[in-house]
């Protein structure tokens, strides 16, 4: 996930690199306001925890690699969107300036991807499906896993979306690269997802006063966090129907024509990137909206089956909480 | 630390050579220069780029970098960006792909060791002073340092944990029984790690915090 330096562009980093050091100051801002005198402690002791969770090796199936958590929706869950990017912008600072992984001039790409979209987008889904879900283990656990898989892939695609841009100066076409890239990350986001919703379920088992239920907001904010929440889905999903769409054409319109999207089609849906205009080109906005609704009505059905999959197997309680040696 | 859960910590202050012995606010420059110089080598112009690769294999050597220590750091980073690089002309079938691949690989080279060399001359301490000089908000400054003093606290709390565990499932769990039981090692580090930032807070608020921060380094 950290795009090390060279891959990108200096003109494009430092282009993230200024709207990401306006968001970490909007971040700090806010945060401030919120948590007040705790704010230090508690940010700094959630980028630890993410850090520390880091080296924690989940095995993949068969292979011999292995997978860990990202946590920029989990430390956005516990402690608010503001402290959760503050977080993970300092874990990655962290492990840029003082681990060399990920880069240095990139760092600001990285905490735009990551931390803002991470983070900020993340909790925006989260929040917004927990105040249609009501507040049960289910709908937490269930939103969380939902928000951690759209943060991944939507981190992906703006990834494409930089690499695009810095490749393009250079004449190159690498849009080959974006499948793979898509299709890696949402089998990363599923990994993701699930252990965000686990760790989570925990979580609400021992502690649940730890995590905050949605307060009741002003209209405007409520309707900004749908909006982010909306774009982040749709972000997402244009991502993983981009390269799908640009390799098998006859097979998405054959499905589109069956499922009676086919005047939608008649307006050229935009693919992501595709010659590195503005991403989303207005008239075909509303197809990738709708797409991006449908994707995640699919993840979320999937997300509560897990969820209550999950409840099940951490009820009997194998850990002990003293198992200090 | 010889854990294989804990990367090493970078730079010590009691390091001595001539790279040690720059100004920091040098250090952080003359990497960032090296790294945005890499960036803006047009492809054509790799001789370029070669020697940057030789002045910065210098650049360590002369800052004591060990060749092992090298090699170790090397034989992680390589292999993901070779991979990384391949899926360019795997992915297209152009004639320049091959270039943009070679191309990327150098870069990306150079830029890493040039952040090994930083990492390895810059202490945190060095790299929070400057900082601060640069103009970067204290709160942010203050939040780092806190993170840096606990990573290690719950990098030992997390070998603790590890190692109960290890002792308790006889190393025979299934993969689905692995996650599971991972996560709840992270959900239980999270709760003890807010249980402690909480007591952390409150021996604070003890000592007169407002939350405001005061630093000895204000003079330098």
């Amino acid at each position: 996930m950290h795009i090390r330096d060279g891959i990108l562009g200096p003109e494009v980093c430092v282009a993230a690199a200024v709207v990401s050091a306006c968001a970490v100051a909007y971040s700090l801002r806010r945060l401030r306001v919120d948590l007040e005198d705790r704010a230090v402690p508690l940010t700094g002791m959630m980028a630890a925890i993410v850090f520390a969770a880091q080296m924690v090796n989940f095995p993949l199936l068969g292979l011999p690699v292995s997978g860990h958590l990202l946590g920029g929706v989990l430390a956005a869950v516990m402690l608010g969107p503001w402290a959760g990017c503050l977080a993970i912008s300092l874990v990655l600072i962290v492990q840029a300036v003082l681990f060399s992984d990920g880069g240095l001039l990139s760092l600001g790409a990285n905490v735009f991807n990551m931390g803002v979209v991470g983070a900020w987008g993340g909790h925006a889904v989260y929040a917004a499906l927990r105040r249609c879900l009501g507040t049960s283990v289910t709908a937490t656990v269930s939103s969380a896993a939902v928000a951690a898989w759209l943060s991944v892939l939507a981190a992906a695609a703006l990834f494409c979306f930089e690499f695009g841009l810095s490749s393009h100066a250079s004449g190159f076409d690498p849009s080959g690269v974006f499948t793979l890239m898509v299709v890696y990350h949402a089998l990363i986001g599923i990994g993701e997802a699930l252990i965000t919703g686990a760790v989570l379920a925990f979580v609400l088992s021992r502690r649940a006063d730890l995590i905050p239920a949605p307060t009741p907001l002003p209209a405007v904010r409520a309707v900004g966090q749908f909006g982010t929440a909306g774009l982040v889905a749709a972000l997402a999903v244009a991502a993983l129907l981009a390269p799908f769409k640009s390799e098998l054409p006859d097979g998405l319109d054959a499905v589109s024509q069956q499922l009676g999207f086919a005047s939608l089609e008649t307006e050229r849906p935009p693919l992501l990137l595709d010659d590195y205009a503005i991403p989303l080109p207005v008239e075909g906005w509303w197809s990738v909206s709708l797409a991006g609704m449908l994707g995640t009505a699919v993840v979320f059905v999937g997300a509560v089956l897990l969820a209550r999959a999950v409840r099940w197997n951490t009820t009997p309680l194998t850990l002990a909480d003293n198992t200090d040696v | 630390m010889s854990d294989s859960c804990s990367p090493d910590a970078g730079a010590t202050a009691s390091d001595t050579s001539l790279c040690h012995g720059l100004p920091a606010d040098a250090k952080l420059f003359l990497t960032l220069l090296v790294v945005v110089v890499s960036g803006l080598i047009p492809l054509e112009h790799w001789p370029a780029q070669g020697l940057l690769l030789v002045a910065v294999f210098m650049a360590l050597s002369l800052a004591g970098v060990t060749v092992r220590y090298l090699a170790r750091r090397l034989a992680l980073f390589l292999p993901a960006l070779f991979v990384f690089g391949l899926s360019i002309p795997v992915a297209s079938a152009e004639g320049l792909a091959w270039n943009w691949a070679l191309s990327l690989w150098l870069r990306c080279t150079v830029s890493f060791l040039a952040g090994l060399w930083l990492i390895h001359v810059l202490p945190l301490r060095e790299l929070l002073s400057v900082l601060r000089r640069w103009h970067c908000p204290v709160v942010l400054i203050a939040m780092i340092g806190f993170m840096y003093r606990y990573v290690f606290i719950l990098w030992d709390e997390l070998r603790r944990l590890r190692s109960a565990r290890d002792a308790r499932d006889f190393g025979g769990a299934s993969t689905w029984r692995e996650w599971t039981i991972s996560a709840q090692l992270i959900g239980l580090l999270l709760l003890r790690a807010m249980e402690r930032a909480e007591r952390t807070h409150r021996a604070m608020l003890a000592r007169g915090w407002d939350g405001s921060i005061r630093s000895l380094d204000d003079d330098r």
